[in-house]
């Protein structure tokens, strides 16, 4: 299992059209992934659940991720993360 | 009979045709517990129902087409996720288990349980969120009634030319389908203009009210209606006359805009030889065309309000996009691209980050870019990496004053000079013009135009600011005069600051787009005009037979309120010599 925390940066943060690249991203891997913030703890492939979250940007998310592909999955979401989601700010 | 309801509308036009009415069917969600024997097909059951909505999302996402296509992908695939989402599917596999209860019943609780979740957060954007929940979620109880999953699969017929559909609510899969069969216009009775069918709807143009409360009890099905999209109204009548009579002026319009248009191949040369130039205001790719078809000298307005309506911000990629395609579609003639001018009556929700007291006169315009720098150097970076297809220029809206251009220009050369670490070369020279159409601009426009490559009158904010009077409200409108002394002493100003600074000035409010006041304003010295393409023709007709010399005797004459003494009659003036 792998656990770290990151860093929201881009500009709107958890907004929709983020929160469905975290999904889908997320989704591709057989990995669970949690994200935590604010005492919520929510699957990263439930679109609702990262909705939910509401986490704007500057927030500090726990993200954990449990799988035989726990490598690539953390590293994927963290390269979408830290890419301010493509959104170019 | 006839009856009108009205509504807000949400994509403009006026359309003709027949209602279709499109009622949700009765859809009886039947609750009964299960045998534990029975659980697993009932689990079953539901995935069966998830996967065939998700096929049709699906198919639906394959058939999209034109434009709107990104818009319309977009919210299909947040309607997929949602239908795979583990806090829909697996918790009602869970409820199907533990309550030992039917898929409808467990899929009904579980999204009111979500819903219910959604509704404690104070988030208009979340807010929305719940209309996509809900279509989802609809989708599902469709496929486990075994019905279809649309609402118009099965009850639309496969053209839909001259048919206005009316139904409660619609979602984008429902939008999408009713696109392809050439839907003429929408009406629902649920719904707001910033819901995601409206947005859809906007951006494929179709025709659309939202808000009829009862339609679908009112109307009936095969009556002829009209729907103004502008007005939000809907014209129902049975009475033919008026229905020839709205038909017959369709037609008469079409024929005169035909004649029209071949003014528009002319030298554009007033009869007494004074050279004037055409500009076009556009948005979407469309009108850009059209713009071009018309022969514009290029485009003096595009607003980028309209990538803003959404509910997510828009990135640089989309900007860049979407400034892009207007720079190739023009192909060499100028584009001006005015930066974000969120203003008192059009604020995104994504922009709403805190309204004064008094929005006119609050955070709007380039003040809210200049608030928000991360924005405007997005956008500003958008456009100039635009600028590499073809020529274009930044357009600053709500001006007070030199500080801010100063500003606003230093951020400019910042985003030119990041892009050129990045290997992108942007033109230094690229012009930067300000919107003349707050008073204080135009008082002090001598000042403002050593600052400016450009300037461009906004005809329709001067007039409200200079007059104190909001055009909205009922009990000052007959004070609006466009003509009124003070507006023309400001845009002559303006004029003259351009020819002494040897700048262009351009009118791009509303006055340039009316045969009427183009005259006076040529009578003014203006002779760049910027319109939406649907003037072009009407405005290049009424310059080629206009006199500048007699236009600005006319004006001199109201100004000094010799002969002619009010505005009315100017305008009638200078209509009724020259068309001879």
């Amino acid at each position: 299992m792998i656990r770290r925390s990151i860093k929201l940066t881009n500009r709107l943060g958890l907004h929709a059209r983020a929160a469905s690249k975290l999904v889908q991203t997320a989704s591709e891997f057989k990995a669970e992934v949690w994200l935590e913030h604010n005492a919520r703890r929510i699957n990263a492939k439930s679109i609702m659940g990262v909705l939910m979250l509401a986490a704007p940007c500057g927030t500090e998310l726990s993200m954990e991720v449990d799988g035989p592909d726990e490598g690539e999955a953390s590293e994927a979401l963290v390269r979408l993360i830290e890419g301010r989601f493509g959104e170019g700010e | 009979m006839s009856l009108v309801l009205t509504g807000i509308g949400t994509t403009s036009g006026i359309v003709i045709g027949r209602v279709h009415r499109l009622t949700p069917g009765e859809l009886s969600l039947p609750e009964y517990h299960l045998e534990p024997d029975a659980i697993e097909v009932e689990i079953e059951r539901l995935h069966r129902a998830v996967d065939r909505g998700q096929r049709f999302l699906l198919d639906m996402y394959e058939k999209v087409t034109g434009e709107g296509t990104d818009t319309a992908r977009e919210l299909l695939e947040a309607h997929r996720l949602i239908l795979k989402d583990p806090l829909l599917a697996d918790a009602t596999c869970n409820r199907i288990r533990d309550e030992r209860i039917n898929a409808e019943w467990a899929l009904f609780k579980q999204a009111e349980q979500l819903l219910a979740e959604f509704r404690r957060m104070d988030d208009d954007y979340i807010a929305l969120r719940r209309e996509d929940l809900e279509q989802a979620v609809n989708l599902i109880q469709r496929e486990l009634a075994e019905q279809p999953a649309s609402l118009v699969g099965s009850q639309v017929p496969h053209q839909l030319d001259a048919t206005i559909i009316v139904a409660p609510e619609l979602g984008p899969a429902d939008l999408t389908l009713l696109h392809q069969r050439r839907v003429a216009g929408l009406v629902t009775e649920h719904g707001g203009p910033w819901s995601h069918s409206a947005i859809l709807a906007r951006s494929l143009e179709i025709p659309m009210i939202v808000g009829i409360h009862h339609a679908l009890e009112i109307l009936e099905e095969g009556e002829p209606v009209i729907l103004d999209g502008h007005y939000g109204a809907l014209l129902a009548s049975d009475d033919e006359s008026l229905q020839r009579h709205y038909q017959d002026k369709l037609e008469v319009t079409r024929q005169h805009r035909t004649d029209l248009r071949r003014y528009l191949g002319r030298p554009s040369k007033t009869r007494d030889g004074e050279s004037f130039q055409l500009f076009g205001n556009a948005e979407l790719p469309q009108e850009f065309q059209r713009c071009k078809d018309d022969q514009v000298a290029g485009i003096g307005l595009m607003r980028t309000e309209y990538l803003f309506l959404d509910n997510d911000l828009p990135d640089e990629e989309t900007q860049y996009r979407a400034y892009r395609q207007a720079v190739r579609t023009m192909a060499g003639l100028p584009v001006t691209v005015r930066t974000l001018d969120a203003g008192s009556d059009k604020l995104p929700p994504a922009m709403a980050i805190g309204q004064g007291p008094n929005p006119a006169l609050g955070l709007r315009g380039l003040r809210l870019s200049l608030a928000v720098t991360d924005l405007f150097r997005q956008q500003i970076r958008a456009i100039l990496r635009a600028s590499v297809d073809g020529p274009v220029q930044i357009l600053l809206p709500m001006l007070t004053g030199v500080g801010e251009v100063k500003l606003a220009r230093r951020l400019i050369g910042e985003c030119r000079e990041e892009l050129r670490r990045a290997g992108i070369e942007t033109d230094p020279g690229l012009p930067v013009g300000g919107m003349i159409e707050t008073p204080a601009a135009a008082l002090a426009v001598t000042r403002l135009a050593s600052e400016l490559d450009f300037m461009s009158i906004g005809t329709n904010d001067l007039i409200q600011y200079v007059l104190a009077i909001d055009r909205q409200d009922e009990l000052v409108s007959y004070l609006y005069d466009p003509a009124h002394p003070a507006i023309l002493d400001l845009i002559s100003r303006t004029v003259e600051a351009g020819k002494d600074h040897n700048i262009p000035v351009t009118v791009c409010g509303e006055l340039a787009g009316d045969e009427q006041a183009v005259r006076m304003l040529l009578g003014l010295g203006v002779t760049r005009f910027s319109m939406p393409p649907g003037s072009l023709p009407t405005v290049k007709k009424s310059l080629l037979e206009a006199s500048a010399k007699a236009c600005r005797k006319k004006v001199e004459d109201y100004l000094s309120g010799n002969e002619i003494e009010t505005s009315e009659k100017l305008l009638e003036s200078l209509m009724r010599d020259e068309s001879a």
